[in-house]
């Protein structure tokens, strides 16, 4: 019974807080519409909307003269001013005195005219309506479509104004910042330098961007912020922050031509690749070639952080790349070195001797035969064929001792030293790495042996004649035909 | 010579941090035990020498042999003691700007090593290598390097020590560049003239080469061409060692589609050299092909004897293609055709094949941030030997820092012109521990059992195990460059 006492006012404590909590302990609200057979003018309560010199707020003795608590109750109105936070450069002596300049002054609609809905009863007055603005200051389209030179016209700039982080996270977006080239683009940008005033000179930032940004916003991207005037135009306020900028990638970096093409691009046009890239951005990939990176600005204070770049394969990089990659190579040898420094390439191109994980694939030992007859790479664009095949095939007893007549490798083939021609002619490269020119000499010579001529139907003898006759005179000696 | 390039590489690694407002230093150490049976050359008298029926001549003991008409004795080979190999090799790359001069940069690429036990092993001779090691300068529209330096291009890789100067229009995509210097061997980072690079005692060059040559780039939006033009000259005789002009274009006209070509002119021996034609397409993330044609036709320096017998090239078409249907499920396949030319030879005693194929198929899939397995498939046949096998791999990265590999695979080789057929099964083990940007370490063991299949008793394997080790140390004050991953992927990515 205790323990559901106990409960039973816990509960009711919880239950008073809550209640607490969403009952405001007192509103500031003043219910005009209550009042509108009281008061015949808004001048009697803010006699300052006329006349700067005399306060906006109605002091507490004139609500006295009914809330005394015995005509009406007490109400707690001290005349201080409701804390409220406006980014509206709004002088009310100014435009009430336009309003009666215009309408006449004996006019009441003064107020009315903005603080209240087209045809609302008298004392139906509710916070300015932009609307009711646009349509005396001549603006005939949405309030967030007004034109650049426009916005000033009511707004304070950002940096100006007392709003939270949290409200202004909360400003609604124009529609203009959906179209199409506003962002990624460069409209975003063109809006905002090229707009001019009312007499055609020009602004050095768009009114309508310093309304809701500050600088610190355009630098959550532009890297090229200290270069940009209409960004320096604008005053720092942190508090821009609080509308998130993310870096988006231009459409034609999606192309997948666009690796290969940015280099050219980027000569062609450095000032766009500076907006989002620093030279460490750069050089996240081009680490062989810092010098690609010398026209963009390098990562400091006032700048962005740009683009971060990660160093990751191209899309040509896939499959089985490494069997690929030469013949792309020896078409674009410049487009290699953007990422790979020459030393890379010398890891696999001058093996390392101590080394077995590089280029080819395990049991590579023995698999090497069949690619190397047929030569599915060129053995020679890594392995001097003296110094690496011949040198292994002789400790590894692969090498001709003796009268080559012996035959005794190619056991296979018995005949094969008489009809080795085509196979010599088709696979060359792979008889040198165990044969030496003296075992050929042996028949292939002009001067002795068997004199069998080795040069086929093509051969061109006074060309390389012209170009290397010591290479004739090898079996020729110095009677060269 | 060896203490010349030891003297540079210590001097610049020495005085880098000392003087250099940037520098960055990678220095690579790697060890690799290798254990296998090796062979022995032996011998016996002619009379000792058993004939089979069908006429081949074998040892008493089952080893097939080969007597020289005449001779009085046969030879064979028969398995040799165990030889056991440790190449260890340090490796410095290293690269210093800041000078005083803006362009200004130094760059170094050298190992050093031996085989710690002392057996000869292919590429640790001689102990210090000098792979490159130039000054560069480099303007908005000039470049200059001068020392060891190795350029790439269409014609290969080119090494020698001398001077490159360049210049470009960029708003233009203009490049041009020219060459001169002393050269190096092809695939070596030593001069012809190196007794390394002469293990059979052949015809040698007395002098180091000129090379010398030139090159232009044109990019503009759609695409890239590439010329070049290269002379080898024997400083001895004054004859040409080679003169070839190359030619490259890489072509992306229309969305999702590349073109690549190049193509190769002798201009000593008056024939097209290796040529290729490519067209890559690209219409999805998904999805990519591409296929093409080429020719190749090997290629020898003048100084030997070997481009008067007239070797020929073959023609080729291939293919390949990969797809992601699904999540990180990849499927690659790729195959070759190739005919090789009229060779106009008789060979009626000798049945050769004059074409070939080989394609190959896998697949690899990502389970999650942490595993990743692959499986692939090969086939290839054509003159003088083929193959055909699988091999599997299993990556589980629980880190970043850790990249834990099995692999394993099973292949059969058999050659055409001698009585063997090899077959191996591998399996193995693969560690990666990146302790930092900076540092690396890896470790790797790896079986090989061989059968090798032959008709005497000289079918002995080459089964061996193979442990390496090896620590990778990043150091430099290029802070912003450190946590860059690696360019070239290592076997953890096979």
């Amino acid at each position: 019974m205790r323990r559901l006492g106990l409960l039973l006012a816990l509960g009711g404590l919880w239950t008073s807080a809550a209640l607490a909590q969403e009952t405001p302990a007192g509103s500031p609200h003043f219910d005009h519409w209550r009042h509108r057979k009281v008061f015949p003018t808004c001048l009697t309560c803010h006699p300052g909307a006329a006349d700067p010199s005399r306060p906006f707020w109605p002091k507490p003795e004139q609500c006295e003269n009914c809330h005394d608590g015995k005509v009406e109750e007490k109400v707690d109105w001290d005349g201080t001013p409701p804390s409220r936070v406006s980014n509206l450069r709004i002088k009310h002596d100014v435009h009430a005195e336009k309003f009666h300049k215009k309408y006449g002054a004996d006019s009441t609609q003064a107020c009315m005219s903005c603080h209240s809905s087209p045809g609302a009863a008298w004392m139906e007055v509710r916070r300015a309506v932009p609307a009711r603005c646009l349509d005396c200051h001549g603006i005939t389209v949405a309030h967030h479509e007004a034109p650049d030179s426009a916005c000033a016209t009511c707004h304070l700039k950002l940096p100006e104004t007392k709003f939270t982080e949290a409200r202004i996270a909360k400003f609604p977006k124009p529609p203009s910042h959906d179209a199409e080239g506003f962002y990624p683009g460069r409209h975003h940008g063109e809006l905002a330098e090229g707009a001019k005033g009312a007499e055609g000179k020009p602004y050095a930032v768009a009114p309508s961007c310093a309304t809701c940004h500050a600088r610190d916003f355009c630098l959550q991207c532009h890297v090229n912020a200290p270069e940009v005037k209409a960004i320096q135009a604008l005053d720092p306020d942190p508090r821009s922050l609080a509308i998130e900028a993310k870096l988006a990638a231009p459409a034609s970096h999606k192309d997948p031509r666009w690796q290969p093409r940015h280099g050219a691009e980027s000569r062609r046009d450095k000032a766009a690749c500076s907006t989002c890239h620093t030279q460490q951005s750069c050089l996240a990939c081009h680490r062989a070639t810092p010098a690609v990176a010398v026209a963009m600005y390098p990562a400091g204070p006032g700048r962005g952080v740009g683009a971060r770049i990660q160093r990751k394969p191209p899309s040509t990089h896939v499959g089985k790349w490494a069997d690929e990659h030469a013949r792309v190579a020896k078409s674009t040898p410049n487009s290699c070195s953007g990422c790979h420094a020459r030393s890379e390439c010398l890891e696999c191109h001058r093996p390392n001797a101590a080394s077995a994980d590089a280029y080819h694939p395990a049991g590579w030992l023995v698999r090497h035969p069949a690619a190397a007859y047929s030569r599915q790479t060129d053995c020679a664009e890594c392995h001097n064929t003296a110094q690496f095949c011949t040198d292994c095939h002789v400790s590894s007893g692969l090498r001709s001792v003796g009268n080559l007549l012996s035959g005794q490798y190619h056991d296979a083939q018995p005949s094969f030293r008489l009809g080795h021609g085509q196979a010599a002619r088709q696979s060359l490269e792979s008889c040198v790495s165990c044969h030496a020119e003296r075992d050929c000499l042996t028949c292939h010579s002009a001067q002795s042996g068997r004199h069998f001529n080795p040069h086929g139907p093509n051969f061109d003898a006074e060309r390389l004649k012209k170009k290397n006759p010591q290479m004739c005179s090898a079996c020729h000696g110095s009677n060269i035909p | 010579m060896k203490q010349t390039n030891l003297a540079v590489v210590l001097l610049l690694i020495l005085t880098a941090p000392l003087r250099a407002q940037g520098y960055l230093l990678r220095l690579d150490g790697r060890v690799q035990s290798v254990a296998y049976r090796g062979v022995r050359l032996d011998s016996i008298p002619l009379s000792a020498v058993d004939t089979a029926a069908s006429g081949a001549l074998y040892s008493p003991d089952g080893y097939a042999v080969a007597c020289a008409p005449g001779g009085t004795y046969c030879t064979f080979y028969r398995p040799g003691s165990s030889v056991q190999n440790a190449p260890a090799i340090v490796s410095a790359d290293f690269t210093m700007w800041g000078l005083g001069l803006p362009g200004l940069s130094l760059h170094a690429n050298a190992r050093a090593g031996g085989d710690l036990v002392g057996g000869p092993w292919p590429g640790t001779e001689p102990a210090v290598q000098l792979l490159e090691a130039y000054a560069r300068f480099q303007r908005d529209w000039l470049t200059a390097q001068l020392g060891r330096q190795v350029r790439r291009g269409r014609l290969g890789f080119t090494g020698f020590d001398g001077a490159a100067v360049g210049a470009r229009a960029a708003h233009l995509g203009l490049s041009a560049e020219g060459y001169l210097g002393l050269g190096l061997a092809r695939g070596s980072v030593l001069p012809a003239t190196s007794d390394l690079l002469n293990p059979f005692d052949e015809f040698q060059p007395t002098m180091r080469q000129w090379v010398a040559g030139a090159d232009g780039d044109w990019r503009f939006g759609y695409g890239d061409v590439h010329a070049e033009y290269q002379r080898e000259v024997d400083r001895d005789t004054h004859n040409f060692v080679s003169e070839r002009v190359g030619v490259t274009a890489s072509l992306h006209p229309i969305r999702y589609f590349r073109v690549d070509g190049g193509s190769e002119y002798d201009l000593a021996s008056g024939t097209w050299g290796s040529s290729e034609i490519d067209l890559t397409i690209t219409p999805h993330q998904r999805f990519g092909a591409s296929g093409g044609i080429r020719q190749y036709r090997p290629f020898f320096n003048l100084w030997t004897i070997w481009g008067a017998f007239s070797p020929v090239g073959f023609h080729a078409y291939r293919g390949s293609a990969w797809v992601r249907p699904v999540g990180q499920l990849e499927l690659h396949a790729s195959g070759e055709h190739y005919q090789y030319e009229e060779t106009f030879t008789s060979t009626a005693l000798v049945s050769v094949a004059d074409h070939g194929w080989r394609w190959a198929a896998g697949a690899g899939l990502g389970l999650g941030a942490q595993w990743h397995t692959a499986l692939n498939y090969h086939a290839e046949s054509g003159p003088g030997a083929s193959s055909r096998g699988w091999d599997g791999s299993i990556s589980w990265a629980p880190s970043t820092i850790l990249t834990l590999t099995a692999d394993g695979g099973y292949m059969e080789r058999p050659l055409e012109f001698r009585y063997e057929q090899s077959n191996l099964g591998w399996a193995g083990l693969y560690g990666n521990l990146k302790l930092n940007e900076r540092l690396r370490f890896n470790l790797s063991g790896t079986w090989y059992g061989e059968d090798r299949q032959r008709p005497d008793a000289s079918g002995f394997d080459w089964s061996q195990t193979r442990i390496i080790a090896g620590i990778s140390w990043l150091m430099g004050s290029g802070a912003d460059r450190l946590s860059l991953p690696p360019a070239v992927r290592r076997r953890e990515s096979r």
